[in-house]
């Protein structure tokens, strides 16, 4: 799976205003290698390969919002505890855009209308190339090399998977609050209403 | 004189790093089934300011080698061996080559030209050298660690990567920098005569809980002499695979009470202003490393045997080597000061009450069984 360029909106699901949480820049351009850190080396994303800046993007049937950088540069969230709103309504699922440094995985809470709270899983995978997911997620973005600060690296493919958390309660989802566990990053999550879950 | 080894074959397991990489490989040649030998065994141990600047550390409690420490039970071992020169390093290795036997090398990652770090960073990394090309004046490289890597390299760049200083030049070469590479290089002793019975796969279970349980205050095996060190930079002992005496070691953590009395220690020297970016770090590394290739020993072990609760059970190690993917991260993250004592004890509750379970959960299978 690979993520596909829309001129328009097309994809199911609700994209997430994510900029007001992101604390990492993770996707530099050739002429700023040194711009970001992904990762504990400063390896990043090449963001000519990846999608434009704020550009919708379909992946696999889910309609994402590329991340539109936020000040310094940010374009992802480290997991921190952070609480993120929905817009009121009901979901099924939530996808997200999202890789690891080592795959992990914790509890995110649910928190609906009605006030009720559960935990559910978020699993994250392995950026770092030549490193299969063991979490059943689906690639979303491989990209042919990897940015280091002084170079580009070819030969070495870092990925940015697709993931999704069930949403299980018949009710109205308010938001959920993400584990406090900064090896997992999201550049994007939507969330899909019943009934437009994709397979 | 040309030779290639055959039935030299890469393993790599996405948790670990270049140790499990090369003793996988090398286990192999030697008929040994590397996820058995190095799956087998689970167990947590660190002595305080033990850490060396390397990617293939692994704490090695007193008496033991390194693969000992690695595989416990498993009456394999192994001998660090320290050239005076470069030119007696590589004909050490050529040596063992030529006799037919495959050999891990230390390498400072700067000197090699399929890593990522050529040129750039500094890191005291492990390779595998199976051939040679006396005529082209070549060796034959294994490195199974992304990016993947088999093939002839030149005999001074090799011996250049073997005999580096390591030195640090900037900020990046950290956690594997400024430990001098010395030509050292592993000899695996796999001599096939286990110290104890072997065990069965519950048995193995069972004396990974025992030593899980007896941390600081006992010893479920047998107690080994005293430490005469096991790092690159002592000499050889590829003897015992027993359990250390834990009460012979002062300032060790062994054990699940080790795990949180170190957890405990790293918050409480980060909270008094100490730097544990590097301990925490390189340790975690380690119990992921060890607690991942467990969980898949136990996974794969349980379906061969038509055991389901056994995959149960590597689910919830996986669940715990998650852990410890979030606490490398939080350790380095200490550096800038984004992770404050309060998050790492708040991954240390969390990992505790799992690692509880999971023992409990353990232990009730085994009563069952």
């Amino acid at each position: 799976m690979t993520g596909q360029l829309t001129g328009h909106r097309t994809g199911t699901g609700r994209p997430l205003e994510l900029r007001g949480h992101f604390d990492n820049r993770g996707i530099t351009p050739t002429h700023d290698l040194g711009g970001g850190a992904f990762n504990v080396w400063s390896n990043t994303f090449p963001a000519e390969q990846l999608p434009p800046d704020g550009s919708s993007v379909e992946v696999g049937g889910v309609l994402f919002e590329f991340p539109a950088r936020a000040a310094g540069g940010a374009d992802n969230l480290r997991c921190a505890g952070q609480l993120i709103e929905v817009p009121p309504g009901r979901y099924d699922w939530l996808y997200l855009l999202a890789a690891a440094e080592r795959r992990t995985e914790d509890q995110l809470y649910l928190h609906y209308a009605d006030g009720a709270v559960d935990p559910e899983w978020l699993r994250v995978s392995d950026f770092w190339p030549q490193t299969p997911d063991r979490f059943g997620a689906v690639p979303a973005f491989r990209c042919a090399t990897m940015h280091y600060p002084r170079h580009v690296q070819r030969g070495v493919d870092p990925v940015i998977w697709r993931h999704r958390v069930p949403v299980p309660r018949h009710a109205d989802l308010a938001g959920f609050r993400l584990p406090d566990n900064p090896a997992a990053h999201i550049f994007a999550i939507t969330a899909v209403a019943a009934g437009q879950e994709q397979p | 004189m040309r030779i290639v080894l055959d039935g030299v074959r890469p393993w790599r397991h996405d948790l670990a790093g270049c140790l499990h990489a090369c003793l996988g490989t090398l286990l192999d040649h030697a008929g040994r089934r590397p996820l058995e030998v190095l799956g087998a065994g689970w167990r947590f141990y660190y002595r305080l300011g033990d850490l060396r600047a390397e990617e293939y550390y692994h704490p090695c409690p007193d008496g033991r080698s390194l693969v000992a420490s690695v595989a416990p039970g498993q009456g394999i071992s192994s001998r660090w061996h320290r050239p005076a020169d470069a030119e007696q390093g590589w004909q050490q290795v050529r040596e063992q080559v030529l006799a037919g036997v495959p050999v891990a090398v230390a390498v400072d990652n700067f000197e090699l030209p399929f890593r990522p770090a050529y040129r750039d960073v500094h890191s005291n990394h492990l390779v595998v050298v199976y051939g040679f090309d006396d005529e082209r004046g070549t060796v034959r490289v294994l490195d199974a660690i992304p990016p993947f890597f088999d093939g002839d390299l030149p005999l001074g760049v090799l011996a250049a990567a073997r005999d580096s200083g390591n030195r640090s030049s900037h900020e990046r070469d950290m956690f594997f920098a400024d430990n001098p590479i010395g030509n050292r290089w592993l000899e695996l002793v796999a001599d096939g005569a286990p110290s104890a019975e072997p065990r069965s796969p519950a048995g193995y279970l069972a004396a990974n809980l025992a030593a899980l349980r007896a941390g600081a205050s006992g010893n479920p095996d047998s107690s080994a002499g005293p430490n005469s060190g096991a790092g690159p930079n002592s000499s050889a002992q590829p003897n015992s695979d027993a359990e250390p005496d834990r009460g012979a070691e002062p300032n060790s953590y062994a054990g699940r009470d080790g795990i949180a009395r170190f957890l405990t220690d790293m918050s409480d020297r980060l909270a008094d202003g100490h730097s544990i970016a590097d301990e925490l770090f390189v340790v975690s590394g380690v119990a992921l490393a060890g607690t991942a290739v467990h969980a898949d020993w136990v996974g794969d072990t349980g379906r061969r045997l038509g055991l389901p609760g056994w995959p149960e059970l590597a689910r919830r190690l996986d669940r715990l080597a998650h852990h410890w993917s979030a606490v490398r991260i939080l350790a380095a993250l200490t550096r800038t000061g984004e992770v404050t004592p309060r998050r790492l004890r708040g991954r240390q509750v969390a990992l505790l009450a799992d690692l509880d379970h999971t023992l409990g959960e353990l232990d009730l299978m085994l009563a069952a069984a």
